[in-house]
């Protein structure tokens, strides 16, 4: 049963992974999106060098917010993927063979968390190129790409629930931005929040994606304490325990 | 109705109702012998396609007794789903993926291992003729080249029954003709049962050598297409009557019809009148007469030998042939 399982997941994950660099655009917007933020943002927003918690250097405290953001552009895609599955009739060619159900899904997650691995890795390598020191090494960087990894998984949940009921993907794309855009300005993510107004402050203080760059980016200054790594893991593992419960349940619906 | 050990499908009282009331199948009852090529004719939303749904696993029964393959369906789903392949309406293919990777992908999904897989690859490959193109995207294939891949697929982990929701629509006609001739070899060299759905007259009476008809989720007629035609007692007189006719004289040359030893069955068909007879051919000149005596003279009229529109005609007052021509409906395969 083990083995039948890990030859679906792979299997799935050969096909989207095949998917994926035949359509070169995506791939290229793929790799481009997070070189773009890092450089649009380190260019525009130097200036935040001088603010307090950003300790001197912008590209240091920006890298990892970034690194998160590659989590939530990626997020969305195992949601479309499944309702393009569902509307042209594949998932139901898939769900009539022998394929275990659970693969299904974890094969499209898997690719999805392969992705912002590979990003963030490409992120880390040039934000290292432009300057920036990792404080804590391989080890920290390591535990950065698992942290992402892991928020990566938690949101995606979100669109794949969206994608079985809906089956559209204009909705997927639609929420994503409404969902998105808020949450990354309103956190840690790529602005020091000590310049906020008061109730941004405490938005972005109990905010997802904040959890999640504080623990990257105490990765890279240094300092990573067991509350932010407990706090933050606890938060998106919340998040995930809800996300794909719901999913589940969707989805029997559909594969029952 | 007994249960023979050889029936491979066998479907008793068989109901449909979706969650908007519709009643998509009406209680209908039938059974399949291995090796058989069966049949359900009808025309768009008769409940053809919710039956294949239903009997490969994908839609829930709302009541009835069904068994595939000796297994009951709503205690061994798993079980049926192994021995079935299944043709949907809509091919579904991954574009993305060449011929071969589509293939290679389901049967890998079918808990197939290389080298096995490999051949089975290749021999299927043959079998639809798609050798040469099997390395370019699917997506790059024509509507034929598709739909042979899609075969293909359904056949990769050798089924022993074989579902085909309305095979060959939208095909031209020469990819129609492809398809036809890798169901009747795999049905006649390799054994495979055959369920297949279709609103095509000619694909039915071809094919199948079993056969129901279906309209608004009942059987009306069961047999083999050379069965259900000789029911119909003879061949068909087709008299068109003049424009302007009112139904005053429509009823009348039906009454004079009727009279006429030999004709066994009249029917409105449309603008049409519809006999039956034996012998059409001689009693011919006594159709010509009776009606030119009360002074009707037809536009047209003709004798052919019945077909399975003329059945369906019989049963329902209406012909298939004319919803054929009617827009196509097309609904995803999944619920």
């Amino acid at each position: 049963m083990g083995v039948a399982l890990l030859y679906d997941i792979q299997s799935l994950l050969e096909r989207y992974l095949t998917k994926l660099v035949r359509n070169p655009t995506l791939l290229a917007t793929n790799l481009v999106t997070p070189l773009l933020f890092l450089f649009l943002f380190s260019q525009l927003l130097t200036k935040f060098s001088a603010f307090p918690g950003v300790s001197g250097n912008y590209l240091d405290y920006l890298t990892p917010g970034i690194v998160v953001l590659n989590a939530m552009i990626s997020a969305p895609q195992g949601g479309v993927s499944i309702a393009n599955d569902l509307n042209s009739g594949f998932l139901s060619k898939l769900i009539l063979t022998q394929v275990s159900r659970p693969a299904i899904l974890l094969g499209r997650l898997l690719t999805d968390v392969f992705v912002v691995v590979a990003q963030s890795a490409i992120t880390i390598v040039v934000g290292i190129g432009l300057g920036v020191t990792i404080a804590t090494g391989i080890p920290g960087i390591l535990l950065m790409l698992v942290t992402v990894a892991f928020f990566e998984l938690a949101l995606s949940g979100i669109f794949l629930v969206i994608g079985i009921k809906t089956r559209k993907t204009e909705t997927i794309s639609a929420i994503s931005g409404v969902l998105f855009f808020p949450l990354i300005f309103v956190s840690s993510a790529v602005f020091p929040t000590s310049f906020f107004p008061s109730w941004a402050q405490v938005v972005s203080r109990y905010n997802p994606v904040s959890y999640a760059s504080n623990v990257t980016r105490e990765l890279v200054q240094g300092g990573l304490t067991w509350s932010s790594l407990l706090s933050a893991y606890a938060v998106i593992g919340l998040i995930a325990v809800a996300t794909f419960a719901t999913t589940l349940y969707q989805f029997r619906k559909v594969v029952s | 109705m007994n249960n023979h050990a050889s029936d491979i499908i066998s479907v008793e009282n068989l109901v449909e109702v979706y969650s908007d009331a519709t009643k998509a199948l009406d209680g209908i009852s039938f059974k399949v012998r291995q090796g058989e090529f069966f049949g359900f004719l009808g025309p768009n939303g008769a409940g053809k396609s919710t039956a294949i749904k239903v009997l490969t696993t994908l839609l829930k029964k709302t009541s009835g007794q069904v068994s595939v393959a000796g297994y009951d369906l709503d205690k061994s789903p798993k079980e049926i789903r192994k021995v079935i392949g299944v043709l949907s309406q809509e091919t579904s293919l991954d574009v993305d993926l060449t011929g071969r990777e589509n293939l290679r992908l389901q049967g890998r999904l079918q808990q197939l291992h290389d080298p096995v897989l490999k051949d089975r690859v290749d021999e299927l490959l043959k079998l639809v003729q798609l050798e040469e193109v099997a390395k370019k995207p699917a997506g790059r294939y024509s509507g034929g080249m598709r739909k042979r891949l899609d075969l293909a697929s359904a056949l990769i982990h050798k089924p022993k029954l074989l579902f085909l929701d309305e095979p060959t629509t939208g095909l031209d006609t020469q990819s129609r003709a492809a398809i036809w001739d890798y169901l009747q070899k795999l049905n006649k060299e390799e054994g495979i049962t055959v369920f297949l759905t279709t609103q095509y007259l000619e694909e039915a009476d071809r094919l199948c050598r079993e056969l129901s008809i279906i309209d608004h989720g009942k059987l009306i007629s069961s047999g083999s297409p050379a069965q259900l035609k000789a029911a119909l007692g003879g061949e068909t007189i087709t008299l068109t009557l003049k424009e302007g006719a009112d139904a005053l004289l429509k009823s009348k040359t039906k009454e004079i019809l009727k009279t006429i030893q030999g004709v066994s069955n009249v029917i409105d068909s449309d603008g049409d009148i519809v006999a039956y007879a034996k012998n059409a051919g001689q009693i011919m000149v006594d159709v010509v007469t009776s009606l030119d005596r009360n002074g009707i003279r037809p536009a047209f009229l003709s004798i052919s030998s019945p077909t399975l529109d003329d059945v369906f005609l019989r049963q329902t007052g209406r012909r298939i042939r004319s919803e054929e021509l009617g827009r196509k409906e097309t609904e995803p395969f999944l619920m």
